[in-house]
Parts: structure tokens; sequence; C-alpha cells
């Protein structure tokens, strides 16, 4: 511990606020002692989130003929005409049945080279799942769905969480809770560069939430007005508490903003320089490649942090492309690939690239019929996972039948999912070290897919 | 902490000698059946209430627990006036306090409703200048126009609940592209605040024909279905419109509490009223293509009829003829979904969470949502009846609710700032209200008015935050609180509160006078920001820590100023208001 840390400390714990024992000292038990270990076996995983339900089919895109036909006809203006897809057509180690084809939109081909290095995997029509599911047994709710399908905010947690709007928790802290003894500091097991989001959050691990630049130093951590006292004073309120609810959250969340600062701030102070650049943002809203390129950072600190297991949740917005779609979405997915690309690059500079697997996530996927100029919510979408440890050049799930009104659909080509996000979860769990006994802790609906044809673990890495 | 019991006594409950508060209180409905259940188990409460008669927060400064209210006779004290004020104003000054003290809440809320707007948002913007040709591609005057709103207008209870509307109705000027952003924000917030007092009809109305939501949900251009290209309505604003501003997505009794079906909510829509709802929302488009003056973004939008949707629809029981043109498919829409039985209780446990507590009582929710119904004269959707149940309910005015563990919610950082204005009297001479766009995590309040990153604002109503005891409850506001914001916070008021904005300064003038006595100065403070909520024992120690500061040269005042106002706002017991 840093001599400053201890004088805070002591600072702190010298005065006493009004209520019992507050959370400012009780927390400061449980966050322990500046990390000492060695993170030899280091693993991470990380979150995309595309918040917004990003479009599928503008995404991967139908290239043969025959699926080409049937999105060009369903998307009109929004297709991508066959010809600009010719650069970006995947050519996976294993075809799909019936010469089904797809390439990536031409924004996204800063990941094709990962997918030819077999290092990213596309999993065909992942989403939101209580237990198989067929459009027949949807048509006649004859089996347990989701809640409040095809709303942003309650698909945005169930996809984080198994659970709609109020989720307690989230799997990636669910997978905390059961890896975070291994860490030297168990608070910095669930990182969040982006804000808060309930993915992150555990039964008893918390998110520790960072700006794209890093931590917030406070500025009166000294003094306040020149007066010492006042400086002690502010940081006691700021990780006080008190005997409200809310009063003791906020204390909670204080807490770790003074006494992580520190620690984390110092480690990255130490982090070795990259030569990967990150481009300029090609969305100007978006701080995707910031929020990844202070993951990549955080986790070049590892060893200085005594991270072993460490889960991280970035994100990027405005992919609810009702209306502009052919406009927004080309630029949305080229801050995407620049952020997921120059990511993995730089994990591979840093001799990582093997323990960390990145995947994407959204709210849901959207229809393929287009209305005049965008899309509209649907159910299932496609996805990625990459990474040094991801068994790539491949699909993962079953390829649906895109239509309107198909045997896949429910309509509008609102994919009824093949793969439920749980599978999806409990692979990457699995793989990041959780026990086959405690995915159901993870992933509490994982026994209802033991039977089905993707198992319970698909395999993509 | 200990196990979640509610903590919100029934009218029958309160044990304070206090006719000129019984007085106060608007009729309230006889208890309801869940309003009778949530007093099981208030004895401690009870007590609790008893010790709080009075009006007294915990300051030394205030009289005994047992003495009587010294108050004009329709009068409040000045705490409950200051806690009342925190509630509905969206800031206000010591005078505001004093003001309301000698008139008691009727009478202040009778006055506000007859409050004329001073200057609308669009005037702010052409007052300005800022309709100059060379800022039609910019978002020029933007936030200057909101600051100023929020800081600089008297009409103290119409900027809170417009911008309390604006958590529910979210447009933000990031979210839609063209020319004019400001104007066409400016135009949607007229809406807002005009129809604050109005009534909750016509707000859907005026919303539904603004050029600005039409952007934002993508409705301005909407088309309807193409047989040839299979190309359909889109559905982002039929959908919205019943999610987020008028039903919700489960059926609800009135007391706000969803309606269950074997052991599941009822859902209140099905995908396929959605994809019908969306046919009404065609036909869409701009007042007119001028677009070289602002002049369209206020003008309702105009119709194309050849676009709108001509065949019949029927959503939610709703049935519109085939062959109705957009206005009648509308106004047919509208009234539906006005009628619905989620709306009394869907708004108001809203308002009620964005006023008063996050975490309302159903009796609370059920008096507020009759009121809704029927404001005691047939009329449904009244704003004026509907704000005034809100804040005279006796689960609002309870003064005991100050010791509770669960009453209460986190104070916006929105709001926190406009109060720290509000409180020392910012001017802003020029009216360049300098406070930008304060979204930052990093060195601003994580949240900026009409910046809100989605329609699903900067927090949801139902936000669950890991950490609570109790874990039925939600806390809305901690979806923007994290360990980069509660300290962004902190440093952001550091600073403005020793400087301002810019020419935007505060007037300390009345502070500098009582400085040298620390205990005078925390005393005021806590009255005018903090209701007389910050507890006798945190006060003692920011006592000890200013008295470290001498305020006996002009500099020291002003520095013993500064850090009681940090103090004051860092601490949780402002943070929260009971």
């Amino acid at each position: 511990m840093d001599v400053s840390r201890r004088a805070f400390i002591k600072r702190a714990s010298a005065v006493s606020l009004a209520g019992a024992a507050t959370p400012f000292v009780l927390n400061l038990a449980s966050i322990g002692e500046a990390a000492a270990a060695t993170a030899t076996d280091y693993k991470a995983l990380v979150c995309v989130f595309l918040y917004g339900g990003n479009d599928y089919a503008n995404t991967l895109v139908p290239y043969d003929n025959g699926q080409y036909a049937t999105y060009a006809a369903q998307r009109g203006a929004l297709a991508y005409p066959q010809s600009a897809l010719a650069g970006t057509v995947l050519a996976p180690s294993t075809p799909l049945p019936g010469g089904a084809q797809y390439a990536l939109a031409p924004e996204l081909g800063k990941l094709l080279p990962i997918f030819n290095a077999g290092k990213m995997a596309v999993m065909l029509n992942v989403g939101a799942l209580v237990q198989p599911t067929t459009k027949a047994q949807y048509q006649a709710n004859s089996v347990r769905l989701p809640p409040k399908l095809l709303s942003h905010n309650d698909q945005q947690s169930f996809w984080q969480a198994s659970s709609p709007e109020g989720a307690a928790s989230g799997w990636g802290g669910r997978i905390g809770d059961l890896l975070q003894s291994g860490n030297g500091t168990a608070s910095l097991t669930c990182i969040n560069p982006s804000g808060n989001a309930v993915f992150l959050t555990g039964r008893s691990a918390f998110q520790y939430s960072v700006t794209p630049s890093g931590p917030i130093a406070l500025n009166a951590r000294n003094s306040l007005q020149g007066s010492t006292a006042a400086g002690t004073l502010l940081q006691s309120l700021i990780g006080g508490g008190g005997p409200h609810q809310f009063q003791n959250l906020l204390g909670l969340t204080g807490t770790r903003a003074l006494i992580l600062y520190n620690q984390v701030a110092q480690a990255l102070s130490q982090a070795p320089a990259t030569s990967t650049a990150f481009a300029a943002a090609a969305d100007p809203q978006s701080s995707l490649g910031a929020q990844l390129q202070m993951v990549a950072k955080l986790m070049s600190v590892s060893s200085q942090l005594g991270a072993k297991r460490q889960v991280f949740f970035v994100s990027a917005g405005r992919f609810d492309t009702h209306s502009g779609l052919a406009t927004l979405h080309p630029t949305l997915l080229t801050n995407l690939a620049d952020a997921l690309r120059s990511f993995y690059d730089t994990t591979v500079e840093l001799g990582i690239s093997s323990q960390v697997t990145t995947f994407t996530a959204s709210d849901f996927g959207r229809a393929l019929t287009a209305n005049l100029d965008g899309s509209d919510h649907g159910w299932g979408s496609m996805h990625f996972a990459l990474g040094g440890a991801v068994n790539g050049r491949r699909y993962f799930g079953i390829n649906p039948v895109l239509a309107n009104g198909g045997p896949d659909d429910i309509g509008q080509g609102r994919l009824v999912p093949t793969m439920a996000v749980d599978q999806y979860a409990a692979t990457l769990a699995s793989w990041f070290g959780v026990a086959a006994s405690d995915l159901p802790t993870v992933v509490p609906n994982i026994g209802n897919y033991s039977g089905s044809p993707l198992g319970t673990n698909i395999g993509f890495v | 902490m200990t196990e979640f019991a509610p903590l919100h006594p029934g009218p029958d409950s309160r044990s304070c000698p206090d006719p000129v508060q019984a007085d106060e209180i608007a009729p309230s409905l006889p208890p309801t059946e869940s309003s009778m259940a949530a007093q099981v188990g208030v004895t401690s409460v009870g007590s609790l209430a008893l010790a709080a008669c009075g009006g007294g927060g915990g300051s030394p400064t205030q009289s005994p627990p047992t003495a009587p209210p010294v108050v004009a006779p329709q009068g409040i004290t000045p705490t409950q006036a200051s806690r009342f004020l925190s509630q509905a104003a969206i800031g206000y000054s010591k005078a505001d306090v004093l003001n309301l003290s000698d008139s008691g809440i009727n009478r202040w809320l009778d006055g506000q409703f007859t409050v004329l707007r001073t200057q609308k948002f669009w005037d702010f913007l052409v007052a300005n200048g800022y309709d100059a040709a060379t800022n039609i591609n910019t978002v020029n005057g933007f936030d200057p126009m909101v600051w100023s709103q929020l800081m600089g207008s008297g009409d103290l209870l119409r900027q809170r609940v417009g911008f309390a509307l604006l958590d529910q109705w979210v447009v933000a000027v990031d979210g839609f592209g063209g020319s004019w952003r400001p104007f066409a924000m400016a135009a949607y917030l007229d809406v807002l605040w005009d129809n604050a007092f109005g009534n909750y009809r016509d707000l859907m109305e005026g919303v539904s024909t603004n050029a600005a939501m039409g952007l934002y949900l993508t409705f301005l251009g909407n088309t309807k279905s193409n047989p040839a290209t299979g190309s359909i309505p889109d559905e982002n604003y039929a959908r919205e419109l019943m999610q987020l501003f008028t039903i919700g997505l489960v059926m609800l009794n009135m007391d706000g509490t969803p309606v269950m079906s074997g052991g599941v909510p009822v859902p209140s829509y099905s995908q396929a009223d959605v994809s019908q709802a969306a046919r009404v929302w065609t036909g869409y488009t701009h007042a007119t293509s001028d677009n070289s003056t602002p002049a369209r973004m206020r003008q309702p939008m105009a119709v194309v009829e050849s676009r709108h949707e001509t065949g019949a629809t029927t959503f939610l029981g709703i049935a519109i003829p085939a062959g109705a043109d957009t206005a009648t498919a509308r106004k047919q829409a509208l009234d539906g979904l006005f009628a619905h039985q989620n709306v009394p209780p869907f708004v108001s446990r809203q308002l009620i969470q964005h006023l008063v507590t996050s975490n309302p009582s159903p009796g609370y929710v059920g008096r507020v949502a009759a009121v809704f119904a029927n404001n005691g004269g047939g009329v449904r959707g009244d704003m004026k009846a509907v704000i005034r149940a809100i804040l005279t309910d006796t689960e609002a005015r309870d003064d005991s609710q100050a010791n509770s563990t669960t009453f209460g919610k986190v104070r916006e950082p929105v709001v926190r700032l406009v109060q720290w204005a509000k409180a020392f009297e910012v001017t802003s001479p020029t009216q360049a209200w300098p406070f930008g766009n304060t979204t930052s995590t990093a060195n601003r309040l994580g949240q900026s008015p009409g910046r809100a990153p989605s329609v699903f604002n900067w927090f949801r109503p139902g936000y669950a935050p890991a950490g609570l005891a109790s874990s039925d409850m939600v806390g809305p506001e901690f979806q923007i609180i994290n360990e980069p914001s509660v300290v962004a916070y902190v440093n952001y008021m550091q600073g403005v509160i020793a400087n301002g904005a810019g020419e935007a300064k505060p007037n300390y003038a009345a502070l500098i006078e009582i400085a040298p006595d620390s205990q005078k100065l925390l005393d005021e403070l806590n009255l005018v920001l903090a209701a007389n909520q910050i507890g006798a024992g945190t006060i003692a120690q920011m006592k000890t820590a200013l008295d470290t500061i001498a305020a006996t040269t002009a500099a020291g005042a002003s520095s013993r100023i500064y850090a009681a106002i940090l103090l004051v706002m860092a601490s949780p017991e402002y943070l929260v208001l009971r």
C-alpha cells in the first residue's frame, strides 16, 4: 500500500460519521491490500454491446444467389449490391449446407483477416430464449418465452441478465462471482469503461466503472480550500453512506471510487507503450475505440492489479436504425470494425490474444423486411466472437431460412433464435474457467438446452 | 440493513398535533386495501414521526421537538417549505422558502399555476440571434437556452414539472439530424412546458405532431406499406408511444401494480398491435420544404395523404375504419390510448418518481391515479390536479419520511446544479448561460438537459441498482451513478461553486455576512439546500472542518463559503431527498 493511500485510509477512519458502521469503513477490509499476485494464466472476456438492436441482414449479408435474391427483395433500397460484397465474402473452413454463403458488410472488412486467420467465428441466429423454441411453439404460446420481446430496455437486460428490466445481476457479474476470489483485488474483476450495465453486476461481485481515459481523481483529495480537515471530511462524506438504502449505496460507490483510484491510476501509469493505432471514431458520438483502448491498457497491467480473471463491458449506441439505415448503419459498422481490429491487434502486440475473448451482443436483431428507409425490431441475430482462443473461420449455429413469414421468422424476417444467449454465454464461461456444475449459477436456464442440437457448449472457443 | 418493510404510513398514522398541516393537505381518498396493508408494522415509524413533529430535521437551531410550529395560520415551517420546494421546484432561494412558509402549499400552488411563462425556449433563441443563417447546421444556442430556462425563470413549478416530463417524453438534440436542431428542440420543449399545467391528452397531441419528435422517433417521412416492394410502416413511434409515453408494457391496476395471470404480468399489447398502430403514424412530413429559416420546426407536421395508410387498422381494440385520413386516424388512436386503463397509474407513478420518491406505495399511486382519471369535475388528465395530488399527498408531506431508510429519491445531477444556481441567484448578464454540455462523467455531471443517450432517458423508472438491501426497491437515478460520475460531480461543483461558469456568477452576499459564524452558515445552507435533512452529527463535523478556514478576511469568508456549500452538496444526507 502506498503512503498516500495509507494516509488517506487513516484520515478517513479517524472520522466517524453519524450512523453506525459506514460502508466506507466496512469496505476497506473487503477491498484488501494492493495486489501482488502474478497473472500467469490471465484470461479476459470482453462484451461489446451494440445498443439499439443491430441489423443482422446488413451486418452478415446473404451472398449466394438464392439467399441474396430474398435479401434484395425484402430490403429494397437498403440492400448492398451483390457486387459490393465480393471482397468480403466469408470462406469458412466448413461451408454451410446448401451452398449458403454470407459476406461481411463491406464496412466490416477490417475483420476479414481475423476471420481468415481462424481467430473469429460467426454465430448464426442467436437470441434471447428461455428454452428451445420453434416458430410453431411461439405462435401457440406453448413454451416459456422471454418477457417483453422486442422491447429495447427489456431485451438489453435479458441478453445481459436472463431477465427483463429490473434484473438484479447479469451473467458477466455472475461469472465474476465465481472467479473473483482468484484475483488479488476482487474489486477489479468486473470493469466497465462505458457506464453502468447489469451484465457486470454479480450477486456479490460489483462492477467498477472507469471512463475511457481511466479513473477520476478527486480534486480536493488533499485539501479543500486549503483545509486538510475539509478535504478529509469531503472524502468521508463521499464514501460515507448513511442509514438510508440509497445513502448506503452512494457510499459504497464513493468508497470504491476513492480507494481504487490510487491503485488503478498508479498501475495504468506503468502501462507499456503499444504501437497499434486506434483510428479516430468513425461515429463521432461513439467512444467504443477509446473504451477498448482502455480495456487493453488495463489488461496490460493485469499483473500490477493482481488480476487473473477479468470481465469487461464496452458499448456503442445508435443501432436502432428505424430510419436512415443506409447512411447511418455503415458508419456504425466502420466504427465497430475499426475498434475491434485495433483492439485485437493490441492484444496480439501484448502477447495476450489467446487469453482474451471478445464477443458482440445487442438488444435483438431486426426485421429483414424494410420499412421505407430502415428496419424495425426483431429477435434473433448474427454475432461474432474473436480472439486467439476462438475456433475461428467457422460458422456456429443453424442457418435460418431468410424470408418474410418463412419457417424461421415470426413475420418480416424477425428470426426465432435457434441458439440461445444462454448457450453463447455458457460456452464463453466454460472457456473462462467456470466448471460445468457451476454453469446454472451463471445462466440459470442452461439445463433446458442439454438435449438440444447445439448442446450446452457450442464449441466456438 | 434490515429487510424491506414498507415505511409509508397512511393518513391515520399521523400523530402530530398539527391542524394547520392537515388543512394544507388536499382531501384524499379513503385508504385502499393496499395502503392499509402498508400500515402494518409501522410502529417504529410512528415514534420517529413523533420525534419529527415541528418539522425539525435535526438541526440544533430548530424548535424543540414538542413545541408547536410557529407559523402563520396558512403557513408551514421553513423546514417543511424547503422540503416541499425540493420536490416541487426546479430550484429555489431563501426568499422562496420564506414566501411559501407564509402562504402555505395550496396557495403557493395556486400562484404557480397562474404564472405565465416569461420566455419560451423558442423566443430565447430568436432573442439571442441564434436564428442567423450561419447557425442552420449547428447546435449553437441549445445549451444556453435550456440553462436559461431552468436557472433563469421564476416559474419554479413549471420548470420542475417540465423537466420531469422531459425525463419521460425524451427527445435529445444529438438524436436526430437535419437543420435548425436547437429550434426543433425549442419547439418540442415548449410543447412540454406549455402543457405541463394543461391536459395530458393535449400533450399527447402536441408531441405527436411535433417535428422534433417526428425526426427523433422517425415517423416524419414514414410511409404506408408498399405491396410491390413489401416495405412496411416504421414501427418506432407507434411502439414507444405505447411503451414509454402512455400505457407501458403490462396491464396495470389503478395502484400501478401489474395485473397478473398465471403468475406472470399480462402484456398490454402484442407485436401485432405495434404493426397495426404503426399504420397510424404514416404520411407525416415537414410543414414546408423551406428550411431557410427555422419556422417549420414549430409548425405542426404536415401530412401527405397519399403516403398515409388508409386500410382499416385495429389495435388494442381501437378500430380505425378504412379510408380515415391522417388527422382522423391520429385522433382515434390518441383518444383510444388516452382512455386506456393504464394511463392514470402509468403516468402518475412516473411523475411521483421524478418529483417525490422512487418507490411510492401502491396507495400513493392509486390516490394520484384516481385524480388523473377524474379531477373531481369529470376531467381526465388534468395536470394541475395531478400535480397537486402528488405534492399534497400524505405520503409526500409526512415529515417523518426524513427518517425513512427507503422513502425518497436521489436528486438528479442536473437538478442539483440548478438548485445551487437558484439558491444563490445565478444570473447571466448577456444570456450566455455558459454551463454547456454537462454530459461528461469525467469532469461534468453525467447528465445534461435535452441530451439523453436514447429515448430510454438517462435512467429508467424500473432501474434496480445492485447493492440495495431491499430487492424489491428501484433506484432510477443510480443508472447514471458510478465511480467516475460520483467524483466528477464533486469536482465540477467545486469549480462552479467558487467560480460560476464564465459570466454566470452566484451571489453569496447573504452568506458573506454570516460566514464568520460557521454554525449559522451551515444552518442556512442546511435549510436552503437540504431542507434541514443533514443531521446534527454531520453538521458538527462540517463545523469543525470549516473552523479551520479563517473567515476573518473577505477571501477567507469566501473560502469558507465555497467549502461549506460543497460539503453540503456532497453529503449523502443532501443527495438523498427524503
